[in-house]
Formats: C-alpha cells, sequence, structure tokens
C-alpha cells in the first residue's frame, strides 16, 4: 500500500476535506528517486573499480574475497582477474588489502542489468616466463614491482620456484665443495 | 527495451523469498512504503502468481526450495519477467558453492531450459542487500524510464 492507498482509505474513513486537511498538513514524503538524485552518504559502498595500471597481480584480494567474487585464472601467456559484480557483497575487504591501492571504492548502485554478462570485469596480465623451463612464473607488473623493492632479486626473479630450488642447491654444492672434480 | 513493449500498464509483482535471510525482503517491504512509493511506477504486490507479470526472487534458491519455485514460474501467465534481487539471487553470493543451494538465478535458468519452460526476460539487481532505490531503477530500466549503465569491461594491463 503506497501514498495513493493510504490517502484513498484516509479519505473513506474521514471524508474528502478532512482527509485533504491532514494529508496537507503532513506535506509529502515521497522521494521522486529516478528524476532526483539517491540519498546515499560518503559511508555508503558500493562496487568497486580496479586500476590496471596500478594492480600486480597479486592475488591479494582473491584470498580475502568473502563471496569469491573476484577470482584469478592463470593460462600459458595470460593471468586474468575476474570481478563478478553480481556475486559481490561490497564488504570493500579488497581494498584494504590491496598492497599497490590499485581497487577504489565507488558510490556506484545503479547496476541493474539484463544481461549477466555485464556484470563481469576482467584485468588481463602478461605474464613472465621462466628462463631456463619457459613455464609462467610471474606477471610483468609484479616483476617490475619486486625488482623496484629488491635489487639483488633480478638474479632469480624470473625463474620458475623448481629452477630456483635448483639454482640454490647448486650454489651450495659450490660453497661446500661437493661439486664433482674435474 | 526490449520487455517494455509487454509491459506498457502497471507491473504486478509477486515476491518469493528462495532461501534469503530476509534482508532483501526487507528492502523490497521499504520499496512499497509511501517514503520510496513503487505505487506510482503502479507497481503493486499480488498475493498469486497467477495475477502477477513479474517475479521478484531473492535468496540463491535452495534445493529444498527449488520445486516450489518452479511451479510458481510455471503459475505466471506468458510475459513473465524474473527480477533477481540481491547478489544470492544474482550470482549465488556467499553461498555459491555451498551445498544444497543452487548458487542463483542463472543456475535456475538452466533447469528450466531443461524443462522447457520460458521465461520472457531476466532482470538482475545486484547489491547486498539491494538498495531500495536500486529496485526502483530496476523498475524504471523495465518501463524504460532509465538507461542501463554498466557494461562487460576487459581491461589489458599497459605493455
Amino acid at each position: 500500500m503506497g501514498w495513493n492507498g493510504l490517502f484513498k482509505t484516509l479519505v473513506k474513513k474521514l471524508g474528502p476535506l478532512k482527509a485533504l486537511i491532514i494529508a496537507s498538513e503532513a506535506g509529502r514524503v515521497t522521494r521522486k528517486y529516478p528524476f532526483e538524485p539517491p540519498l546515499i552518504s560518503e559511508e555508503f559502498r558500493g562496487k568497486i573499480e580496479i586500476d590496471e595500471n596500478k594492480c600486480i597481480g597479486c592475488g591479494a584480494c582473491v584470498n580475502v574475497c568473502p563471496p569469491n567474487a573476484l577470482t584469478m585464472e592463470q593460462d600459458n601467456d595470460t593471468k586474468v582477474l575476474k570481478y563478478f559484480i553480481g556475486r559481490c557483497i561490497y564488504c570493500w575487504r579488497c581494498i584494504d588489502v590491496c598492497p599497490t591501492g590499485a581497487i577504489r571504492g565507488t558510490l556506484e548502485f545503479e547496476l541493474a542489468t539484463n544481461n549477466i554478462d555485464d556484470l563481469h570485469e576482467m584485468v588481463v596480465h602478461e605474464v613472465v616466463k621462466c628462463r631456463v623451463c619457459g613455464k609462467p612464473v610471474t606477471t610483468i607488473a609484479m616483476k617490475d614491482f619486486v625488482l623496484e623493492k629488491t635489487r639483488y632479486a633480478e638474479e632469480y626473479i624470473d625463474l620458475d620456484p623448481y629452477c630456483r630450488k635448483e639454482k640454490f642447491i647448486k650454489a651450495i654444492e659450490g660453497r661446500f665443495g661437493y661439486r664433482e672434480q674435474q | 527495451m526490449s520487455n517494455s513493449k509487454y509491459l506498457k500498464k502497471s507491473i504486478w509483482v509477486f515476491h518469493l523469498n528462495t532461501g534469503s535471510c530476509n534482508a532483501c525482503d526487507i528492502e523490497i517491504l521499504d520499496v512499497l512504503t509511501p517514503y520510496f512509493d513503487a505505487e506510482r511506477f503502479g507497481v503493486k504486490l499480488v498475493t498469486s502468481p497467477r495475477h502477477a507479470d513479474v517475479l521478484l526472487l531473492t535468496g540463491p534458491i535452495t534445493q529444498e526450495s527449488l520445486p516450489k519455485v518452479i511451479k510458481v514460474i510455471e503459475a505466471t501467465p506468458r510475459p513473465r519477467i524474473i527480477l533477481a534481487l540481491g547478489s544470492c539471487a544474482v550470482g549465488g553470493g556467499i553461498w555459491h558453492d555451498t551445498y544444497s543451494t543452487i548458487g542463483g538465478v542463472p543456475e535456475l535458468l538452466k533447469i528450466l531450459d531443461n524443462l522447457r519452460i520460458e521465461v520472457d526476460g531476466v532482470y538482475y539487481v545486484p547489491g547486498c542487500p539491494v538498495r531500495p532505490e536500486s529496485i526502483i531503477y530496476a523498475i524504471a530500466l523495465i518501463k524504460g524510464l532509465a538507461e542501463k549503465k554498466i557494461s562487460k569491461k576487459v581491461k589489458k594491463v599497459a605493455r
């Protein structure tokens, strides 16, 4: 029962004149929403926005996302961060956890659509391949991010974990003299 | 607007909870009160699916409720539209991979497809819970008063 229904019952019970007086004293409460701005405050949590230039594809947001709205898929050439708005619960934990501040919260809530494909967002990363075995290791953005923090990581950043282990074992062997003498 | 040709006049809705936590249901109630007043658009809540044009589904569709949901959809007369409200109905929400839920309306549509029950349109309204304004926005979208704002995005990282 909306405003019109209320008014009709008032008219039925009191007569038109009394009802009109009561209604004019109360004034209008109804929001004209699609034709006027909505009632959202600064604290409102809407859809998140991922900045593809800041994102390094580390997957911290994927780990923390309660409903798995953010998922990561990796194949041989690309690493894709997928955001499915239809499953998001707008907790904004991904924003707290993002190491580079790539995820930003917006106040958007007008997300209704008749096609579910509209609710998908993707960030496509290129992948660095291992210089020994050729398997995908990290994303290019992640490699740049790590090299900025620690210079000496250059020696092993583009190595697969197994190749990295092998390299380490060889170094230890060399140090303790276990390598076969030629 | 593909569906506005069917629904030029008042939209009568039937509200069906398919295992939601009641938060979305409260927001539906809020939309129908004088403050947001969906009656401006001719939206009226009806008590029988036989009178309804649009079904408001909330919740991730539990296995217990699935036969009833299918019965209700069958009972609705033909230009029938589903309005999936809330993250649970749209994509399963936080229950998308749990036991005893089928995971939202997209999975329901596959089941309906196998049973050859046709649905004329599905509108997805994300939100946890949905804001009353986003429900009104969805109604405005059906009526052709508002434009769709969201689209699929594929962002490629530079270089």
